[in-house]
């Protein structure tokens, strides 16, 4: 690989995947290791060096609390009750004296935070209670923060952007872009992932541009002052020269004026040139996106991922606090439908409270309805929120990773207990319709019989496709085999779409190919009636579907 | 030297989060705080040293404190520590 120079232009090439152009200062996320500057001391430093710390420690406790009072202010609780935790052990006493101790046997301070960190994280970790082993993560967290302090390097917490910057990671968790103030993130380029990567889909949804997978580039890029970003096209420039910015502006402002045109779209309702309806919703991940979508011009909710209620937290989301958020979207739209997937997680996410094994092969594990019919103390309370928040708008209820029409009734006889657990109880709730995710090629050939069981299904492209063409839809090296433009998945969608028509059900499709402008006429010549996809997307399709 | 013997109620134990409003607490006070678990001490005002005890719903703690207001601050984490809900 040939070095960079220090402002000489360098290209790197990724997959596009989340449209858009921005050129600003360059954010490194730098999830790795960090090394303490000096390990040791001289025995006339100790005195200084123990200020040192503990200067450190103020600089670092005021940004701690300002990130809990910010979430809490953009009503996000869980993540503040975090950051509260984490200013109380950033002061904490014991990590003061552990620290002072090791600094008088003349260890740096540097040195001896991240190591007294470790202690604790690792005593943490061993105490084989789950919640116990997680807080190991919170301490050392902490401890690098005021480490980097110490050293007098910035914190490379996102939660602290606080200029519109080009994000570059190796890679970013959905926690790591749910920290991102708003407005910050000018772009993301990322050394790994794929287009249906968390980073992507996060991306997309934020109307941000994202390249993703540029590979073992991206450090060299590490130390430049800008970067510019093509989202669309799939590259971006480090310290990009005159002539690549005045590029970048011209491109966005075509990218504007293709906005404005698509302005007029936005709330159509979308229909076919020869008069079809054809369902435009959004794909949502959490209740905030809801006023959003609506804005973008959504027709309802094709997928709302209910996993985000799951993840990140200490203890399972009781019934109640589920029903407020399904209630508060369901709300927000109206009569128009909104589908709730059901719990789809696999080894490959933790649960709280939930022993999961570990597995080879967390994508063919024990997930999604595999996991929630055999514990329905995790299944029963989220039907019946779901069934309770049907009482203010129009909710569906949808299976995942659905293989045969067993599971589809055994799920069914569950919301039937639901049912009469609730009138038992005089509890409000509502009807709903039960529709089942076509993401496994056995649920495409078995759609006759699936179909019998239910009211509509919804393909999932990017799962589809990667179970049909056992492709890992995370391996950027098969991005080959990624699209859903493959014959055996197309003739899988029309299969299911024929199986749909005799049993006069409809079929939606949810995964990324459904904002694919060269797929969605295919799409909906095989018959698909409605199309979800992340909300920025809508006005595009709702011009392709006018135009097929 | 107040003594206060209690078994914990909150379903989370002394985990993060009911542990850094324990601390917030006991802070609060001049007192020096003990929580005693079996034959494990730890210091009341260290988030730090109280999650090491690893203290669950059901386990029966000891709250130790000494000093000006000793009274008021053992009853005060007794209490907390006795509440079905962790005050938020």
């Amino acid at each position: 690989m040939v070095e960079k120079k220090a402002g000489e232009a360098l290209r790197m090439e990724g997959v596009a995947a989340s449209e858009g152009v921005a050129v600003g200062p360059v954010f490194v996320h730098d999830a790795g290791e960090l090394e303490p500057d000096r390990t040791s001391i001289s025995e006339e430093e100790v005195e200084d060096e123990i200020k040192r710390f503990e200067e450190a420690v103020q600089a670092v406790v005021p940004k701690l609390s300002e990130t809990a009072e910010k979430m809490r202010e953009q009503g996000n609780e869980d993540e503040a009750a975090i950051f509260d935790a984490h200013t109380e052990l950033a002061q904490d006493p014991e990590l003061a004296d552990g620290v002072a101790e090791r600094v008088k046997n003349l260890e740096s301070p540097e040195s001896a935070i991240l190591a007294v960190g470790e202690e604790y994280a690792q005593m943490f970790a061993n105490m084989e209670d789950e919640y116990m082993a997680a807080r190991a993560d919170d301490v050392r967290d902490v401890a690098r923060q005021i480490a980097a302090e110490v050293m007098g390097e910035s914190a490379s917490g996102l939660e602290f952007l606080d200029e519109p910057s080009v994000v570059l990671a190796h890679s970013l968790a959905p926690s790591d872009t749910a920290r991102v103030p708003k407005g910050m993130a000018l772009g993301f380029v990322t050394a790994e992932g794929s287009k249906t990567s968390h980073v992507s889909i996060m991306a997309r949804s934020m109307a941000i541009p994202a390249v993703v997978g540029v590979g073992s580039t991206l450090e060299e890029a590490f130390e430049a002052e800008t970067v510019a970003i093509n989202g669309g096209e799939g590259y971006a420039i480090a310290d990009p020269d005159e002539d690549t910015i005045s590029d970048i502006e011209k491109r966005e402002k075509e990218l504007e004026e293709e906005r404005k045109e698509l302005e007029e779209y936005k709330h159509v309702e979308a229909r076919t040139s020869d008069g079809r309806r054809i369902e435009v919703s959004a794909n949502l991940g959490s209740a905030a996106e809801a006023e959003d979508a609506l804005e973008w011009g959504a027709e309802g909710v094709g997928l709302f991922r209910t996993e985000f209620l799951f993840m990140e937290r200490d203890e399972l989301p009781t019934e109640d606090e589920q029903y407020e958020v399904y209630r508060e979207v369901a709300e927000a739209f109206g009569e128009k439908p909104v589908i709730f997937r059901t719990l789809d997680v696999g080894g490959d996410k933790d649960l709280p409270g939930v022993e999961q094994p570990v597995e080879e092969n967390p994508f063919l594990g024990w997930r999604g309805i595999r996991m929630c019919l055999e514990i329905p103390e995790l299944f029963k309370p989220q039907l019946k929120a779901l069934l309770r928040s049907a009482a203010h708008g129009n909710v569906k209820i949808m299976f995942p990773m659905i293989v045969n029409a067993e599971e589809v009734r055994q799920a069914k006889e569950l919301i039937e207990e639901c049912r009469g657990e609730l009138e038992d109880a005089g509890t409000e709730f509502g009807a709903v319709d039960v529709g089942v995710m076509v993401e496994t090629p056995a649920a495409a050939i078995c759609a006759s019989d699936l179909a019998k069981e239910v009211a509509f299904f919804s393909v999932g492209t990017n799962d589809l496709v990667q179970y049909t063409l056992a492709a890992d839809r995370g391996n950027e090296r098969l991005r080959h085999l990624q699209g859903a433009d493959h014959p055996a998945v197309l003739d899988l969608i029309g299969k299911t779409c024929e199986a749909a028509e005799e049993a006069g059900i409809w079929v939606g499709v949810c995964g990324e190919a459904a904002a694919d402008p060269g797929l969605v006429p295919r799409l909906i010549e095989l018959g698909v009636k409605e199309l979800s996809m992340s909300a920025p997307s809508i006005p595009k399709a709702k011009k392709v579907v006018s135009e097929t | 030297m107040q003594e206060r013997e209690v078994t914990i109620v909150p379903e989370e134990g002394l985990h993060a989060r009911p542990a850094a409003e324990f601390v917030k607490e006991a802070k609060s006070y001049d007192s020096d705080i003990k929580v005693i678990k079996d034959d494990k001490e730890a210091n009341a005002k260290s988030s730090l040293n109280l999650m090491s005890l690893g203290a669950k719903q059901g386990d029966k703690l000891t709250i130790r404190a000494e000093g000006e207001d000793e009274e008021a601050a053992a009853d005060a984490l007794a209490e907390l520590i006795t509440q079905a809900e962790p005050e938020a």
